[in-house]
């Protein structure tokens, strides 16, 4: 006679998403407080200046990789086009376009490799994993072609004094994460856009039917993504002062296990722009204690793994609720 | 022991196979089903009706272990078991045709019917061998199927006759049908009323639910009716009539379900010009406003495809299309939508939903066009578009914000058919808007027809199912193999002269 019953404290499906965006946010609250504790250097302005410009980047990524994935895609070629685009814009910096027109044409570039990925998959049939893949390889070979293989300095003093500098006491990269992220959460959470977005992802046919251009709706998130990431290398080039096909090495994992953990669902159409934000964050914060508790660096890769893991399983766990 | 009593021919006999008691399940807040009692007999059939949402389909994924129970027993044959999986059911002989086919499209026939028992030699399968014995069976059955092509290249109401030959396999003692004849074509459906017979046959136990009263009729010995999750009544099929059963389903009666009203027809709306495409040729048809315009015919003759061009999902190969008098380009979905045309599609799964999404955006995705405040979506009007459609069609669902895919499968139908009406156009095509709904809203929905004509509409109406597009229709065609192969005005043939068209002979 043990017959189950289930505890039944369930509550509408909103206040749900609300917990979890909350649990994160504990989360990171959680680590902080602890590092804080554990080590006299972490709660300093300088190193929180340097997590939040470290995790800004990330951040980005994981905010236009979340479009791809809600459309049941992925985007494996973020990091390479990070690593491009500091090139480009190196490049043009040194042959001295102006800083505004530099960064227009990079965006521009990310903008058109995006195309290409949607271009593939819309027209050509390619699954998104392979088309971003080729991208991922074979963009680095471009730029390592491009620069012989060598390293652009930057001598544009203007252009990587932004990075560093701080603006109401809140360091210029992050400032970059609000003004993405504001009009990505509009476009996503509030815009009809977004809802397309999630109805591609869901049943591309029966969006198709109800009169979404499903290509289109590709087109703008691989667009997105890879101009989001063509952002990132500005950022990284300003924040280095060189350009480097080889920078931004395994970002795209970084930003994907952000979205993960943002509570993004790789099956599609499920995903926010804050989850990924403080997932981002969160990542930031435990390579940035690791560092200041001299942890090796191959812990924080188990640990960052273990997290997905953990994290990803709980969110099934409360999607089911059977 | 009451050896005396003339119906309790032996004690095994008397003993029920299936009992259970005060058997309940809860979604969250929602109580599917409400605690019941109920005993099956050995080798009865049993049918199960009631309305969208009633909690049908609920009882079944309880009884074979796709759903676990919040509260009550389940009793088989004397012992009290857990059914706590798939699995455990299949070992005790209880099996399930669900009302969405849950089978691999990407596999065969012979390897959907075998999947789980693969007849394995040496580590091997042994392909030749299971298609040969997968064949046998569903020659066996009446079934004119073939074993060895992919699931995904049939029908619908082909998978569900696989399904079927994979329940009725396996020792079956008890087999549940949900609403199997929603997609089956008549002779299919003949086709699996002979099964079901041969099986009570044999002994078998058979639970029925189904949304269409002349086959609880003409099966069933005993019919139960559940009502927002109570079992509300037990009834002998010989002591009780359409009109009873009705009225403990929706608890009022109901005088008429097809609704008509003579309304004048106008203008031409659409025509078609010898249009061929994928699946159809040479259709020459016109809608006018304020017309039904019915497509009958088998599964399978067409008429989807038909629709699905005039949409602008399906390239036409030939002819044309005009629109209110003007030869028209349909180049896609949207441009159809510009134009004033709706289409509610046949598979809710496939075309009509996205499953995982909440209800609300699912009916407001047509329009959110015409919905924007600035760049962001008007949230007021959305929500009281979407209110609007759960309550003008009786959306059985606690709010707009719950998943398309936590709904009753004919709650899942009103949604599709929602999406349109909110949507509005001039004419709206319908296939198949009935499939598993229930009748009260049946009734409502032919209602809603009628207002949508009196408004100036015109409306296609493609049903499998005869009376509804004989009773509504103002001009029916009937489809056979692609072609449009006869029509009538209004009660201008009989049932059967229709049904020989259809089938050709
Ligand atoms: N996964 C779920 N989560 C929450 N509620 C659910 C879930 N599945 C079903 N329900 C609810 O349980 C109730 C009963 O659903 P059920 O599928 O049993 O209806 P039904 O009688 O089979 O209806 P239909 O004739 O439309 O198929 C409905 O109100 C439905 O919304
Ligand atoms: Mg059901």
């Amino acid at each position: 006679m043990t017959t189950e019953v289930t505890p039944t404290s369930v509550a509408p499906k909103r206040n749900f998403n609300f917990l979890f965006a909350l649990t994160l946010v504990g989360l990171l609250l959680l680590l902080c407080i602890v590092l804080s504790i554990a080590t006299p250097s972490f709660a300093t302005g300088n190193n929180i200046s340097n997590l939040l410009r470290q995790g800004s980047m990330i951040a980005i990524l994981a905010i236009g990789q979340t479009f791809v994935i809600i459309t049941a895609g992925i985007d494996l070629s973020v990091g390479a086009v990070v690593g491009f685009s500091t090139v480009v814009v190196a490049g043009l910096l040194q042959a001295g376009v102006p800083i505004p027109i530099a960064i227009l044409i990079t965006l521009a570039v990310g903008l058109a490799i995006g195309c290409f990925h949607a271009f593939g998959i819309v027209k050509m049939g390619l699954p998104p994993f392979i088309i971003t893949l080729a991208t991922l390889t074979s963009l680095r070979g471009i730029g390592l072609l491009i620069t012989n293989g060598s390293t652009i300095n930057i001598t544009n003093e203007a252009f990587t004094l932004f990075s560093r500098e701080s603006f109401l006491g809140v360091p210029n990269l992050f400032w970059m994460v609000v003004i993405v992220a504001i009009p990505a959460f509009v476009f996503l959470h509030l815009s009809k856009w977004g809802r397309y977005l999630y109805a591609v992802g869901s049943n591309p046919e029966a969006a198709r039917l109800s009169g979404v251009s499903v290509p289109k709706m590709i087109f703008i998130a691989y667009g997105l993504s890879s101009m989001f990431a063509a952002f990132v290398g500005v950022m990284l080039a300003a924040r280095l002062g060189v350009g480097n096909a080889t920078q931004g090495d395994g970002w795209e994992l970084q930003a994907i296990a952000s979205t993960v953990i943002g509570g993004t669902s790789l099956f599609g159409a499920i995903g926010s722009v804050h989850g990924p934000l403080i997932g981002a964050f969160i990542l930031a914060t435990i390579a940035n204690g690791a560092n200041l508790l001299n942890v090796n660096s191959f812990w924080q890769r188990i640990i960052t793994g273990v997290l997905i893991i953990v994290i990803v399983f709980f969110d099934q766990l409360r999607r089911r609720n059977r | 022991m009451r050896s005396g009593s003339p119906d309790a021919s032996s004690n095994a006999d008397a003993q029920p196979i299936l009992e259970l008691r005060e058997l309940e399940k809860r979604y969250g807040f929602i109580q599917a089903l409400k605690p019941a009692s109920l005993a099956f007999r050995r080798g009865e059939i049993h049918a199960i009706v009631g309305e969208n949402g009633a909690g049908k389909s609920t009882l079944i994924k309880l009884l074979t272990g796709v759903i676990r129970r919040t509260g009550g027993k389940i009793v088989w044959n004397g012992a009290e078991v857990e059914l706590a999986t798939p699995n455990e059911a299949i070992a005790h002989g209880i099996n399930a045709v669900h009302q969405e086919v849950v089978l691999c499209r990407h596999l065969s026939v012979a390897a959907n019917i075998f999947l789980g028992d693969e007849a394995v030699k040496f580590g091997l399968l042994q392909k030749r061998e299971m298609t040969r014995a997968a064949q046998k069976i569903l020659d066996d059955m009446g079934f004119n199927l073939p074993a060895d092509i992919l699931l995904g290249d049939l029908t619908i109401g082909q998978q569900q006759l696989v399904a079927t030959a994979r329940a009725s396999l396996r020792g079956t003692k008890f087999i549940i049908f949900d609403e199997p004849t929603a997609y089956l074509t008549r002779s299919e459906a003949a086709q699996l009323f002979a099964l079901i017979r041969r099986l009570k046959d044999e002994g078998v136990t058979i639970v029925y639910i189904s949304h269409r009263m002349e086959e609880v009729f003409e099966l069933a010995d005993r019919v139960s009716v559940l009502r927002d999750g109570t079992l509300v009544g037990t009834r002998n099929i010989s002591d009780t009539n359409d009109a009873e059963l009705v009225a403990l389903m929706i608890n009022r009666s109901l005088e008429q379900i097809y609704h008509k009203e003579a309304i004048p027809l106008g203008k031409v709306l659409l025509e078609t010009r010898n249009l061929s495409g994928k699946g159809f040729n040479n259709v020459s048809l016109t809608v006018r406003a304020g017309e039904i315009v019915g497509l009958y015919g088998l599964i399978g003759a067409g008429r989807s495809e038909f629709a699905l061009s005039v949409f602008g999902r399906n390239p036409k190969t030939a002819g044309d299309i005009v629109w209110q008098g003007n030869v028209v380009d349909m180049r896609n979905e949207r441009t159809a939508i510009d134009l004033g045309i709706a289409l509610a599609p046949e598979s809710r799964r496939d075309q009509g939903l996205n499953l995982n999404l909440p209800i609300g955006l699912n009916i407001n995705l047509p329009v959110y066009d015409q919905i924007n405040s600035g760049i962001v979506v008007n949230a007021g009007e959305e929500k009281r578009r979407a209110d609007q459609q759960i309550k003008d069609l009786g959306i059985k669902t606690p709010s707009r914000n719950s998943l398309a895919s936590s709904m009753s499968g004919g709650n899942q139908q009103k949604i599709v058919i929602g999406k349109w009406l909110n949507h509005g156009a001039e004419l709206f095509i319908f296939d198949e808007p009935t499939v598993g709904v229930d009748v009260g809203t049946k009734a409502e929905i032919y209602r809603l027809f009628a207002k949508l004509l009196k408004n100036g509409a015109g409306i296609i109406l493609i049903s499998s199912y005869l009376p509804e597009v004989y009773e509504l229709a103002d001009t029916l065609h009937v489809f056979r193999d692609g072609h449009l192969v006869g029509s009538q005005a209004y009660r201008e043939k009989t049932h059967e002269d229709i049904l020989a068209e259809a089938i050709g002979v």
